[in-house]
Formats: C-alpha cells, structure tokens, sequence
C-alpha cells in the first residue's frame, strides 16, 4: 500500500467519523422530543385550550397565536424584502446608496433577536402601554425581511442576460420585464427563502417575551397579548409542573415536525 | 420603397467607438445577411437597429434609423420600436419559467392580451410556421427550456414572430444548430419572406449567398460594400469583400 493510498483512506475515515459524531447529537436532540413529547400529543391536545395551574389541558390557543404571529409577520416582512430584493438587484445602478442600503439590510440579518424584541418593546409596547402580538409580528417582520430581500436579489441577478434581452426585444417595458420575466425566473429561489423564513421565525422565543408575552385564552384581536408554542414551551418546562413539563415537550414535537416539514418542503422546491 | 433607411449611424462602447458613419437601406420583404470578420461590429449594428445597443451601460448611437418614414431614435419610442422590429438571438433564450405556450405569445399575454381563442390561434399558427407544432402539439404545458437547442431556437423564432413585426432582425440564428436544424432556418427564412423584411447576420458565407438577396460586408465598423447578394459574391468591387468571401481571412 502506498502513502496516497493511506493519506487517502486516513482523510475519508476521519471525515466520516466527524459526520458521525455531529449527526448524533442532531438524531439525539429529535429523538428525544419525540419520545417525551408524542405522549400528550391528540386531539384532546391540539384542539383545546390550557387548563388552570399544574393541570393538563391543551395548546390550541399557542399553535393558533404562533399561526397568527407568523403570518403577520410574513404579511409585512415578504413585501418589503421582495421589494427591497427587486430595487438592490434592478434599479439600484450599484450606487453608494444601494451599497449603502446593503449593508444595513445585511447587518439586521446578524442583529440578536433579543434586541429586535427589545426595540418592538421600546417602540410599540411601552408607547401602547401593554403587551401586543402587533409588536411581535413587527420584531420577527425584521427577521424576514433580510433573508427574503437577500433570495430575491440572488435570484434576479442571476438572471442571465440573454433572457432579459430576450424580453427586450418583444417590446416590453421594464416593469413587465422585471415583474414577469426577472421576478417569474426567480420565483422557486423567493418561495423557498420565505418558507425558510417562516421556519426561523417559529422557532424565535425572545422577541415574543418582550411583545406578545402569553395568553391562556383564544387570541381575542392582534392588538392583545397572544399564546405562542415557543413561550408556552419556554413557561411549562420552567413551571416545575409535571403535567405542563411533559406539555413543554408535546409543542417541541409540534414544532420541530413543523420546521422539519417545511425544510423537506424546501428540498423539494428547489430540486426539482 | 425601402423598409428601413440607415443614415450616417455610428456607435459607441464606451469611448469605443465600433461603428463609423454607415449609410444603407433595405428594400421591403427582402432578406439582407450583413457579413464580416469577427469583431467587426455586426452584432452592434443589428442592435442599432431595434435600440438593443442602448440597454449596454456606456452604449451611445449616432445617425438615424429610418423604419416606413419615422426616425426609431427620435420619433418612436424604444417599445414600439422593438415590437415592430422583432430580434432573435445567437443562444436560444426561450423564459425558462413559462410553457412552451406562454413562451409563444409572452409579447402579447404580457401586453394585456388575455382572449384565450386568439393567443390559442396565434400559438398553432406560428409554431406551424416555424415547424415545430408537429413535435410540440401535444404538451405545449412543458417548459420551453426542456427543448432541444434547435427547438429552442425555433421557439423563439415563433416567440419573436407572434407580435408579427415588420422586420426581423437574426443574429447568426443557425450558429448553435446542427445541420438539419440550420436548414429548417433557412427554410422558414424564405417563407417568412413573403411579409418579413429580414436582416440576418451570418458566419456562414454560403448560407449569406443561399438565403439573402442583399448582403451588406463590413469591416472594423466600416460598411465596405453593400449591393444584391448576386453582385457581391460574383464581381465584388472592394477587394477586402473579394478576399472575404473567399475565405482568404476571418
Ligand atoms: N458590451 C461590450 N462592451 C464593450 N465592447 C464591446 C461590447 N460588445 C462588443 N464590444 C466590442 O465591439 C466590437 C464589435 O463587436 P460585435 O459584437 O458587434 O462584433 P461581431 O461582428 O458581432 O463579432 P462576432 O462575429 O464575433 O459575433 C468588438 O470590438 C467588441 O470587442
Ligand atoms: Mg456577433
């Protein structure tokens, strides 16, 4: 055997084992929440709401909140960041203002969701004097428009140039070509972006804390405070009660199967 | 009558200047190849003539452009200009996210044409006219980019004559097919001729002398000699064109 050979099959077993040892822990984490949680989860579960103190009862008013919460969120962070994806990748010219936009929009990308929480706090609920899933929607709305203004302008850059000249050439104004050609060639890359978005903000727990705190009664209007899986889990595990603990473990289950489902559905999306 | 009149046009990259003062005209429903060495300009000068060459950054023209009387710089709007003088591409550039269909009538379901009888007509008129309806009829849902390249090609022939424009403008159209699909070009070429007046820049000397009535030799940026196509190939004035077709350069 030569010393390639060796180097060759050395590199491929420490790489597997690497890949063995960090998916482990991954399989562990989902294992587990499954185990603990499936117990709780049924119908009973799913569609009523929390019983008083320490009881059992059920999380429909968190799955429905967190629904709520996320498509607000989704109703105001899409059409920015798509429209902000369309001007950097279009109509910027790369000036130094649209560098200039770039990079603030980048830099809320990396910003900790604990400030963002705290910003919808200080801007909305402090000003409206009570919790609000409005100023929830606002704080996770900054979460989505990054990621969905990055995929779209991605996207549309990609656009080769043949094909807009394609457009062109048939007479179209720019709006149309941009709309309907750029925007209608990027379509796959803006739906799987803003479903992965979806799949971040369910997980997000700060922002809500300083927002839309929690409720044990049905979302009465977006303007009060809402129920959410990610603060119920994050109240239950903290309660000491079984009964709420092993509850805590039931919404992980919901949850992770949610962002597990949407990430299947991405791969799909965008492979095919 | 003369179609389109080219009067003193001279173009820019830049501070680079690759077309100097040309002067031609084109006769109605003729077939015109525009020949020359690489690089020469003859990709620039098809641009000019439908207002592509002013989406390049840095791109300027000179001169006018004269289409049934109207200059297309100064009396006409890019638009207008572009639906009434129709162009397709070396690559096939069919919109991958559309049906072979909508891929057909893009120019006019995207102008606000929805009346599904007529865009149905004008799909099967035009695929026919280009020979591609017996190979597509039956899933004109499909993706246009799931053709084969000399498909594409014709697709996007069909796409460029369903807003039926005046002139059409063709850069090295067959250069990318095989044999057989170049000759189904050329084939549609004369026919399309019967109501098109086409402008077709080509490599290929023997198809310019194949297909063209008028053929326009231009050399860095320089139109050399322009005459029926018959002239410029059996008793060429300008001995750069004699050396040309010849094949002695280029
Ligand atoms: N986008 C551009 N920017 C700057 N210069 C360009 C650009 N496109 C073309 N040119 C230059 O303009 C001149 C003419 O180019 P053009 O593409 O019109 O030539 P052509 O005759 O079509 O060549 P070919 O036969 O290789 O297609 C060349 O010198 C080329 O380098
Ligand atoms: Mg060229």
């Amino acid at each position: 055997m030569n010393l390639r050979k060796i180097k060759n099959a050395l590199i491929r077993i420490t790489s597997t084992i690497v890949v063995v040892l960090i998916t482990i822990p991954l399989l562990w984490i989902i294992f587990d929440v499954f185990i603990k949680g499936i117990s709780v989860i049924g119908l009973e579960f799913l569609i009523s709401l929390p019983a008083p103190i320490g009881e059992g009862g059920g999380i429909a008013n968190a799955i429905l909140g967190t629904l709520i919460i996320n498509a607000m969120a989704c109703a105001i962070g899409l059409p920015l960041g798509i429209a902000t994806g369309i001007y950097l990748s279009e109509y910027s010219n790369d000036s130094t203002f649209s560098t200039f936009i770039r990079t603030i929009i980048y830099t809320l990308s990396g910003v900790p969701s604990i400030i963002l929480g705290l910003f919808a706090f200080a801007l909305i609920v402090i000003r409206i004097g009570h919790y609000t899933a409005i100023a929830a929607a606002f704080a996770l709305s900054i979460i989505v428009i990054p990621i969905v203004a990055k995929a779209t302008e991605e996207g549309m850059r990609a656009v080769s140039i043949e094909i807009r000249e394609g457009a062109f050439a048939l007479g179209l104004p720019k709006w149309i070509v941009v709309t309907k050609i750029i925007l209608g060639v990027a379509k796959s890359s803006i739906i799987t972006s803003s479903l992965l978005a979806f799949a971040r903000i369910s997980g997000e727990t700060a922002p809500l804390l300083f927002t839309a705190l929690f409720s044990y009664y049905w979302p009465r209007g977006i303007n009060e405070p809402m129920a959410s899986l990610q603060v119920l889990i994050y109240n239950y595990a903290m309660s000491g009660f079984e009964a709420w603990v092993i509850r805590a473990w039931g919404a992980s289950l919901l949850l992770l199967l949610l962002v597990l489902f949407i990430n299947i559905l991405v791969r799909r999306i965008s492979t095919r | 009558m003369y179609k389109l009149r080219v009067n003193g046009l001279s173009a820019w990259f830049q501070n680079k200047q690759v077309l100097f003062d040309i002067h031609l005209e084109f006769p109605e429903k003729k077939v015109i190849a525009i020949i020359g060495p690489s690089g020469c300009g003859k990709t620039t000068f098809l641009r000019c003539l439908n207002r592509m060459h002013e989406l390049t950054p840095g791109a300027r023209v000179e001169g006018k452009v004269i289409l049934d009387g109207k200059d297309i710089y100064s009396e006409m709007d890019a638009m207008e200009v572009r639906r009434k003088i129709g162009m397709v591409f070396q690559k096939p550039n069919p919109f991958p996210h559309m049906s072979i269909y909508d891929n057909v009538v893009a120019g006019l379901k995207l102008m606000g044409i929805r009346d599904r009888k007529i865009l149905d007509g004008i799909v099967e008129r035009k695929l026919k006219e280009v020979g591609l309806w017996d190979e597509v009829c039956n899933d004109l849902k499909r993706s246009g980019a799931q053709l084969s390249g000399g498909q594409q090609q014709r697709l996007c022939i069909a796409r460029a004559l369903a807003t039926e424009p005046e002139v059409l403008l063709m850069d090295e159209p067959t250069s990318s097919l095989d044999p057989a699909s170049s000759a189904r070009v050329e084939a549609l070429i004369r026919v399309l001729k019967n109501n098109t007046t086409i402008v077709i820049v080509t490599h290929n000397i023997q198809q310019a002398a194949r297909i063209s009535d008028f053929t326009a030799f231009i050399y860095n940026g320089k139109l050399i000699e322009y005459g029926e196509t018959k002239e410029i190939f059996e008793s060429p004035k300008d001995p750069l064109t004699e050396k040309y077709i010849t094949g002695r350069f280029g």
